[in-house]
């Protein structure tokens, strides 16, 4: 223990001291003198009120500048056109572009929240907690994923909408819908998988090129659909886009 | 050149307006004024500690408040690190609260019914003191909210937040996480404009399109074939009730885990020969 430790628990000499209980594992405490801690009042207080200010600030600008939309009332009868979901859900809309419905809407987003869940459980290293991307090798497997998931998600964008998948193959109904779509996002995943091996990663850092893969997917295919997404949903450019397929 | 003139330096100009008379009789108003709201019976049974200007004050403050106890009374250093967390979590935290208050008072003027809530979503607007502002606020909040949430997530996983002991709490996130996004989709279809109708038909039509439960499970959510007066009742009840609740149980778990697993992670854990073998 270090002489920090000694004086802040000085010995009391009318006291007798004994071992009371063995506890096992390490506390982050362990070993490290007073000086690693702060009051939280003031030190923390200060910060929370700040971030609370600063968004309460940038709440109230962003309302003045933009109201929240209000557009017909709701009717059955007249189909919007694109019929977009709220943005968040947009990355969802543009898989069901190009396979089965269920499979885009219900089986992936499930397994996509299982494989978050199960992380810690996988990656069980304490070596490189607390820093940010792991190491040199991390960072750089994140920018390589998110150059690759970049790359090939456009191109199956582009592809499928100007070669389309269906027009190649088109029956049975399980093929375009689920065993190709399954088998190139199946294939994809492993194929990083066997790029990244040549850095000699550890079981973190494949996780970080693949969870990167995931964000940049979400992030461009919810760009796609939501900039690049005119009348029945087809490819057009932003400033071709009829005002009302912008939905907030 | 400049230290030979008579400078006005900032200690100069504090020490002319301290000195300053006026100053000094505001000053003892102020100390007079706080005295008279402090100094009695009343505060000091609400607030059992003096002004936090010394260290057992300022645990005191923490851990006598209903509101601030939440907190440990010291953290570690680096734990405020702006370039550690971003303070996402806590911006998350902050619109959840705004969320809740626009929201709450959002329920004075709405009826969610399918004759009355558009009208009562227009009326806001031209017969309700800051009726838009405050509609305005809980949109863009909740769309803040979103982003914000997936933001502090990509953060704890990026800074190996969810390693042992926070396997847990990063579960509980990814539930926060799907909560979050469950509120702001059940929201949507409020308004009950020609945005909400169609944004909630395509969505629920993709639950339909599941093989053999798929129609099952959106006559549920719905309450019928159709997005009608049913399915508004039932958004609405999730959106105001169900979810906003399980929310805040979910966030309770979540910062009381934060301390049980010994404040935010950090480099000072890593352990450089713990491989993740059977440590445990
Ligand atoms: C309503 C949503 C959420 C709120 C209000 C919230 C709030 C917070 C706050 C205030 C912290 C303290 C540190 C910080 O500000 O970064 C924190 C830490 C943490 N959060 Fe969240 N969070 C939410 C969602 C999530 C999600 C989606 C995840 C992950 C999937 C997550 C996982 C964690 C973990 C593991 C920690 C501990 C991190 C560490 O020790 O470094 N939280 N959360």
């Amino acid at each position: 223990m270090s002489d920090q430790t000694q004086d802040v628990f000085p010995k009391d000499p009318r006291k007798t001291y004994g071992l009371m209980e063995l506890v096992k594992g390490t506390s982050p405490m362990v070993e490290k003198g007073p000086e690693d801690t702060v009051m939280s009042w003031p030190h923390l207080m200060i910060l929370e009120v700040l971030a609370a200010l600063g968004t309460t600030a940038l709440l109230l600008f962003w309302s003045l500048a933009a109201k929240a939309p209000l557009r017909e009332i709701a009717d059955p009868d007249v189909t919007e056109n694109p019929a977009k979901a709220a943005w968040y859900f947009l990355s969802l809309q543009e898989l069901l572009l190009h396979m089965h419905a269920s499979l885009a809407g219900v089986i992936i987003p499930v397994v996509v929240i299982i494989a978050l869940m199960v992380i810690p459980y996988i990656d069980r290293s304490k070596r490189d907690i607390g820093i940010w991307f792991a190491s040199k090798k991390g960072r750089k497997i994140a920018l390589w994923s998110a150059g690759y998931t970049t790359v090939c998600l456009i191109g199956l964008i582009l592809f499928d909408d100007f070669v389309r998948v269906r027009s190649l193959v088109n029956e049975p109904e399980i093929l375009p819908g689920w065993i190709i779509p399954i088998l190139v996002i199946g294939g994809l995943m492993v194929l990083l998988y066997v790029l990244i091996r040549r850095w000699q990663p550890t079981t973190r850092e494949v996780l970080i090129g693949l969870f990167t893969g995931f964000v940049v997917t979400y992030f461009v295919l919810t760009v796609s659909s939501l900039f690049f997404r005119g009348m029945g949903m087809h490819l057009t450019w932003p400033w071709d886009l009829p005002p009302r397929a912008l939905t907030f | 050149m400049r230290d030979r003139l008579p400078v006005l330096s900032y200690g100069l100009i504090a020490e002319i307006i301290t000195q300053h008379p006026l100053w000094k009789r505001g000053i003892r108003w102020v100390s007079r004024g706080t005295e008279f709201i402090t100094r009695n019976r009343v505060w000091q049974s609400i607030f059992r500690q003096g002004y936090p200007d010394t260290e057992e004050n300022q645990s005191r403050v923490i851990f006598n408040s209903w509101f601030l106890h939440i907190h440990p009374v010291k953290v570690k250093k680096h734990s405020l690190n702006i370039k550690y967390t971003w303070g996402l979590g806590v911006i998350t935290a902050f619109l959840f609260i705004v969320l809740v208050i626009t929201g709450a008072w959002l329920m004075f003027f709405y009826v969610p019914s399918v004759e009355q809530a558009y009208t009562d979503i227009q009326s806001l607007a031209t017969s309700v003191t800051f009726g838009t502002l405050m509609r305005t606020v809980h949109r863009w909040a909740a769309h803040l909210m979103v982003v914000t949430v997936f933001l502090h997530m990509c953060r704890v996983f990026y800074t190996g937040g969810y390693k042992t002991p926070r396997e847990f709490n990063w579960m509980v996130g990814v539930m926060l996480w799907v909560l979050t996004l469950l509120l702001s989709f059940t929201g949507y279809l409020l308004p009950w404009d020609q945005l909400a109708y169609w944004a909630i038909t395509v969505s629920t039509n993709i639950i339909g399109s599941f093989p053999v439960l798929g129609e099952w499970m959106r006559v549920i959510l719905l309450g019928g074939h159709e997005v009608g007066p049913a399915a508004l009742i039932r958004f609405y009840t999730m959106h105001i009730a169900i979810l906003p609740g399980l929310m805040a149980i979910l966030v309770g778990v979540h910062f009381w885990r934060i301390r049980k697993d010994g404040g935010l992670s950090s480099s000072l854990e890593a352990n450089k020969i713990d491989y993740g073998g059977s440590t445990r």
